[in-house]
């Protein structure tokens, strides 16, 4: 599911100084980035509707800041910016995508394509990052802006209902319009990747500490700490920290 | 992903290519529905053209290998084979689900 085509005229712009006032906030306070000239100066826009060759496109820029509008932020004449190409400000990326286009994007894969793309990523450590992302960015999309809880699928015919919650979700506006953020950095052997959601977050002090391989569910976090080489979860479990060794 | 179904009489083969992933919950009662047609004692779940697999996709396995017992029938994995095999033997479902190389 690649949503609705982006117009063609402006399928995404780079802009100075145009990053919407929430979204510069939001980079700042979780990632320490200043709200300053540079950091705008580097931004990326997408419009609504993104889909996979839109966010390719708009990530080989080069800029720092990639983020989805809302129908409503397309429409109230945020994007016209002109395509100025800045250098990235530091060694990393910043995407930010609606739940309603990310879900079926294969976001770890474009993620870590992005990061091959840059020279960070090796085939040899590929398989793992990914795999370890993707159970992030899934958790973050289904349990955290979805808000379906794993307990779903534990109940007789679980999976029937876990199916029916997702596709009311998905056809929920406030649920699709709802952002994921995907916060990428590096310096010479560590990466780091940051997956914020933007739901009611959880208990942190219930993940399971220990493999139950006959459960339905849980197993996403013990595959991240199985793969990462450490992982941490913040904000109320909205945000999910993975450390790599490169 | 997608899924291609063979019946034979001892088995129904069903066919996996793609990515089993979260997104796919949607085609499991589908592939469930199938162990209540007419075959054989057996469900073979052919991974060889299977790219990957999440926590949900072996979730949905597990599903699925609750579901073969209530009816008596026996569900077995074959053809895993890179990253998929890695997530296998990471969940360690080779202790509950029957794996054929």
């Amino acid at each position: 599911m690649d949503g609705s085509a982006p117009s063609p005229a402006r399928a995404f712009s780079v802009v100075r100084d145009r990053v919407p006032a929430d979204i510069a906030a939001r980079a700042e306070a979780r990632f320490g980035l200043k709200d300053d000239a540079e950091t705008r100066s580097a931004a990326a826009m997408l419009v609504a509707g993104a889909n996979l060759d839109t966010v390719r496109r708009a990530l080989d820029e080069n800029s720092f800041l990639t983020v989805e509008l809302t129908e409503l932020e397309d429409t109230t004449g945020a994007v016209d910016g002109d395509w100025l190409g800045a250098p990235p400000v530091e060694q990393g990326f910043y995407l930010s995508l609606t739940t309603g286009s990310a879900y079926g994007m294969r976001c770890a894969v474009l993620v870590c394509d992005e990061l091959a793309r840059r020279g960070v990523l090796r085939p040899e450590r590929r398989g793992n990052i990914e795999l370890c992302l993707h159970e992030a960015i899934a958790n973050a999309i289904v349990h955290g802006n979805m808000g379906i809880p794993s307990s779903t699928k534990e109940q007789p015919e679980g999976y029937r209902l876990f199916s029916q919650l997702l596709k009311e979700r998905l056809g929920d506006t406030t649920v699709r319009q709802r952002r994921i953020d995907i916060f990428a950095r590096w310096s010479g052997s560590n990466l780091t990747i940051a997956v914020v959601d933007q739901g009611r977050g959880f208990d942190t002090s219930s993940l399971p500490e220990e493999a139950d391989n006959n459960a339905h569910s849980g197993r996403g976090f013990l595959f991240m700490r199985a793969l990462a080489k450490r992982i941490s979860v913040t904000d109320g479990g909205r945000c999910t920290l993975l450390h790599f060794d490169l | 992903m997608d899924f291609r179904v063979r019946v034979s009489p001892e088995s129904v083969e069903v066919l996996l290519t793609g990515r089993l992933e979260f997104t796919d919950h949607d085609s499991l009662p589908d592939i469930v529905q199938l162990l209540d047609d007419p075959g054989g004692p057996r469900m073979v779940l052919d991974m060889s053209g299977l790219d990957f697999i999440d926590s949900a996709g072996l979730g949905m396995l597990l599903i699925l290998q609750d579901e073969a017992e209530q009816r008596n029938i026996k569900l077995i994995v074959q053809g895993a084979h890179g990253d998929v095999q890695r997530s296998i033997e990471l969940a360690r479902l080779n202790e509950i689900i029957s794996i054929a190389s």
